[in-house]
């Protein structure tokens, strides 16, 4: 029996320690969170042993021939056995929790002077906003900096979540939900939005670039995010509303299919029966106003007229227009 | 006539104890059954909306048919009206017009022909059987959206379903297979076994078992109805957070309301169970004296009693925030969004364990009867299951560690959470206790039964992971969560389940199943069901987040290898149905007691008679005295059966 927990044993934990199960940690936060997952990994690598063996074992041994009557021996308990097994589970769970719980207090822990970021979830984008006011639509980190992230959204729950920062936090409408990261490790990473928010859900994602200090800093001062060198301003408003993630526009390199295609704005425009920039116009800021065949109202957020300046509305129109003309 | 005559032949040659003679002429259109159902369904159905465009039209609403509460009265007033119909009012309705009732009426008792499976049936053998096909029916239909979702799943980008299809599928594959399917199903088998376990004739309130049961065909179908309304089925996923579903196509408010039905038949029949194992018990079967199933449905329905309340109100306030346009959880008018999810999981974390505790006794039956040993730790066995139930209801928020609740309530909730573990890690161990030096049959039933400990371990141990706050950051609302939940609910809840229908599939039908053809079902769905489910983890953990319907090309192999995974899945479930369907027609006879169990369900022949038992057995010992020279459970014959009441 021992020797199957030890082979058990030995399989579970080659394929939890040979396969990369987590991604690479990113954060200090993360590497506390992955000394948690390991804590709890070993705990449960010696469960499973003590289970698999001890059901292998009986299943080999025990079993009888379907004629075999006979009756097993009339054993009703022993206490000793049962505070043994009562026990030791209850000191092995108040070791994970004592290391969670600890882990969760530094984790919360941001420091005296954060950096502090705005992040605003909303169908189906991700906004940034800086302390210097800017607001950017990817998020650009300091290495070995805390910043102390505060989530909100505009619409429905969303989720912000970094796999390689491990951590993860719900944007809540009417609500300010905080985080902290100490990212340490340069790269671009994904933010995935994790909580079903609608139809766009799986394509809202964004960018965090962790760069050097200097990096960072030189960054920072250069001020709003420029348009693509020799790009069209339109295209940098329909990327930082995420246009793409639900329509269709070849010019954008946009795919998705959630809402009407974009390539087809004019026919849809002749179909309401309006000039095709008044269309264009109209169907940003009042989505409901007119609806293509299938697609149902309350589907794209109404709410673009009041988040998004005018003049980058008038720029957007102009680029929708040019290029579907 | 003497004792060894059936007693159920006594009822039949009562007056009110005999099927109701058929109904001739008009008298088929006016009595309760399917022939009235489909003229009163539509009157009181069309009359309850009419009074509601009244009532509209008189206060100058418009528009006069607004898809809000007409969907809310239509899903309320059409089931009304049916049950109507089939009769499930009818006694009581006599009752209160003052017309003569009778309280032992068995007219609508038991089943002479397959008709009597299709109306409300007082007796509590047939409500079992009527909850297994309904459930498997359920279980098809779920099981087949899952089918649907995988092969889009198969490859990124948007093959077969544009994403509004994709959240139905996803929705309503969760909420049928767990509203419709894991929590019922248990009421299935419960109902099927309960009284017979007990030395019971059959539940307490037969009338309100009856009418139960009906109540869960009529929440699947609204829930299934939903998904083709026009704009669009409930796709806010099983969960409906509010504010994303309050504001969802109309099809959400009936998954609102299917969640109601399913709710309400669900606390009836848990109503039932406690009044029955509290009041029903047999001459000296104490409590202590009681199988474990037993006791674990005796938990299992204070849980839902207690718990279920709460998810109808979570969906309830969604509707009226909807439809009376209350701001229970509109932020804009000061309502409070995380709110939802406290309510919503005061329910839906107890209801884990409403769908696993069941399931626990089920083991413990199968185990100790298999391995010819009395169950090991009886009594901290029966002990471990109230010690779920109580911590049960204080780890609910463990599901909203990153939902932005209070930030202290996070350890508390993560203590209480791990500490499950310990009465669950007691289960466990005294199972393997007490397989240790049996005499081990190795059958189907046994077979899923060491199935459900292997695969339950890993969904608790993927628990205890998720239990701890710091990894629940980072795995929560990602594939991690898919794949415990399924360890949980599939490996564990339904793995029971099939283990409970092969055990009893004797003792229902009367034939023993195919035992070839049982092991073949159980290794097809342990290899897929491993296949697909375990390689979730690894995606989640390493960043696909669940119900996405795209995802990146880096997880391509990944799914499409889950994905015919789960078609294997599919294919085992049809060894399973061919395997029912046919050894009821052609199983050898099973006999009375084929697994020589101590309980009382084996007592009685196969199928049961009647009225269950002919004698009312005394209770003398405990359930698993296995091995112990000369142990009785029960004896029989050293009461006279109680005369058959006269009016």
């Amino acid at each position: 029996m021992i020797g199957i927990g030890v082979v058990s044993f030995a399989i579970a934990a080659a394929i939890a320690v040979f396969i990369p199960w987590l991604p690479p940690p990113a954060t200090r936060e993360a590497g506390r969170i992955v000394f948690v997952y390991w804590f709890a990994t070993w705990i449960s690598l010696f469960v499973f042993a003590v289970v698999t063996a001890v059901l292998v074992y009986c299943l080999l041994k025990f079993r009888v021939k379907d004629d075999d009557l006979s009756d097993g021996p009339p054993v009703h308990g022993h206490t000793m056995l049962e505070i043994v097994w009562t026990t030791i589970p209850f000191i092995l769970v108040s070791a994970i929790s004592f290391v969670s719980a600890i882990v969760v207090a530094q984790n919360s822990h941001a420091g005296a002077h954060p950096l502090k970021i705005k992040v605003v979830g909303q169908q189906f984008a991700w906004q940034f906003t800086y302390p210097d006011g800017k607001t950017y639509t990817s998020m650009h980190l300091p290495v070995n900096t805390h910043v102390e992230l505060s989530l909100t959204s505009k619409d429905v729950i969303h989720s912000f979540w970094v796999p390689e920062f491990n951590q993860k936090m719900d944007a809540v409408p009417g609500m300010i939900s905080k985080i902290v990261i100490t990212p340490d490790r340069i790269g671009n990473y994904d933010v995935i939005c994790t909580e079903l928010c609608g139809l766009g859900h799986s394509l809202m994602r964004s960018q965090a670039i962790v760069m050097t200090q200097a990096d960072y800093d030189a960054w920072y001062k250069a001020g709003a995010p420029a348009a693509p060198a020799g790009g069209d301003p339109g295209l940098a408003v329909f990327n930082a509303n995420n246009c793409g993630a639900c329509h269709v526009f070849k010019a954008a390199g946009a795919v998705s299919k959630v809402g009407p295609s974009l390539d087809d704005l004019q026919a849809q425009a002749d179909r309401a029966g309006q000039p095709l920039e008044d269309f264009a116009r109209q169907s940003i800021v009042d989505p409901n106003g007119y609806l293509e065949p299938t697609y149902q109202a309350g589907l794209m957020p109404a709410n673009y007229g009041t988040t998004i300046p005018s003049d980058q509305i008038d720029q957007l129109v102009q680029y929708l227009v040019k290029d579907a003309g | 006539m003497t004792d060894t005559t059936h007693a159920h032949d006594t009822h039949d040659t009562h007056a009110h104890h005999a099927p109701a003679p058929p109904r001739t002429g008009i008298h088929r259109w006016t009595g309760p059954g399917w022939l009235r159902a489909l003229w009163v369904t539509p009157l009181f159905g069309f009359a309850c909306l009419g009074l509601v465009a009244l009532i509209r039209s008189a206060a100058n609403w418009h528009p006069l048919f607004a898809s809000g509460p007409i969907v809310t009265i239509a899903t309320v007033a059409f089931p009304i009206g049916l049950l109507i119909g089939i009769g499930a009012f009818d006694f009581w309705a006599y009752y209160v017009a003052g017309r003569p009732t009778y309280q032992d009426d068995h007219s609508g008792h038991g089943a002479r022909r397959w008709q009597d499976y299709f109306r409300p049936n007082t007796d509590h053998k047939v409500i079992g059987m009527q909850y297994l096909a309904t459930t498997m029916f359920f279980f098809l239909v779920g099981g087949l959206m899952a089918l649907l979702f995988r092969a889009e799943l198969a490859q990124p980008g948007d093959q077969y379903f544009n994403p509004q299809t994709f959240n139905v599928l996803i929705s309503n594959h969760a909420a049928l297979m767990i509203f419709t399917v894991v929590v019922p199903v248990f009421a299935g088998l419960g109902n099927f076994v309960i009284p017979l376990m007990i030395g019971s004739a059959d539940m307490a309130f037969p009338r309100l078992n009856a009418l139960s049961f009906w109540l869960l065909p009529i929440a699947g179908v609204i829930m299934v109805v939903g998904m083709v309304t026009p704009g669009g089925g409930p796709s806010a996923g099983w969960t409906c957070y509010a504010p994303l579903c309050s504001h969802q196509p109309m099809g959400q408010i009936f998954f609102n309301m299917g969640v109601q039905w399913a709710g309400a038949s669900s606390i009836l029949t848990a109503l039932n169970f406690l009044v029955t194992i509290i009041t029903m018990r047999a001459p000296g079967m104490t409590f202590w004296r009681m199988p474990l199933l037993v006791w674990a449905n005796f938990a299992t329905s204070s849980l839902v009693v207690l718990a279920t309340p709460f998810i109808a109100g979570s969906q309830f306030f969604v509707l009226f925030d909807r439809v009376m346009h209350t701001n229970f959880f509109e932020t804009v008018n000061g309502g409070y969004v995380v709110g939802y999810q406290h309510i919503f999981w005061f329910y839906s974390h107890p209801a884990v364990y409403i769908m696993l505790l069941p399931g626990f006794g089920i083991i413990s039956e199968i185990i100790s009867v298999m391995a010819r040993k009395p169950i090991f730790g009886y009594r901290l066995m029966a002990l471990s299951l109230l010690a779920i139930l109580v911590l049960g209801f204080s780890v609910w928020a463990h599901h909203m560690f990153v939902a932005g609740m209070a930030s202290w309530l996070r350890v508390p909730m993560m203590v209480t959470t791990l500490l499950i573990a310990v009465p669950t890690g007691i289960k466990i161990f005294s199972w393997l206790a007490t397989l240790w030096d049996g005499k081990i049959h190795f059958n189907t039933p046994m077979l899923w039964a060491v199935g459900f400990i292997s695969m339950f371990t890993i969904g608790g141990l993927s628990g205890i992971y998720l239990g701890s706050v710091p990894i629940d950051i980072h795995a929560s609302d990602t594939y991690f969560i898919v794949a415990h939940i399924h360890y949980v609910l599939f490996g564990g809840s339904i793995f029971t389940v099939f283990a409970g229908i092969y055990y009893w599939y004797p003792k229902m039908t009367g034939r023993m199943y195919n035992e070839k053809l049982g092991q073949l079902h159980f290794w097809l769905t342990f290899i897929s069901f491993n296949a697909t489910f375990f390689p979730m983890h690894y995606i989640g953990l390493h960043g696909m987040p669940r119900r996405v319907a795209d995802y990146t090309s880096n997880y391509a192999d990944m799914n499409l290898f889950i994905s015919i995974a789960s078609f294997g899945l599919g294919i085992s479930t049809i060894v399973f149905l061919y395997n029912m369907l046919w050894s009821w027609k052609n199983g050898p006879a099973a006999g009375a007691n084929p697994w020589r169990a101590m309980t009382l369900e084996w007592q009685v022949s196969s199928p049961p008679p009647i009225f269950n038992f002919d004698e009312i057995p005394q209770v003398v010992g405990g359930p698993y005295e296995y091995g112990v020279p000369g142990a009785r459970h029960a004896i029989f014959g050293a009461a006279k059966p109680e005369p058959v009441p006269t009016d």
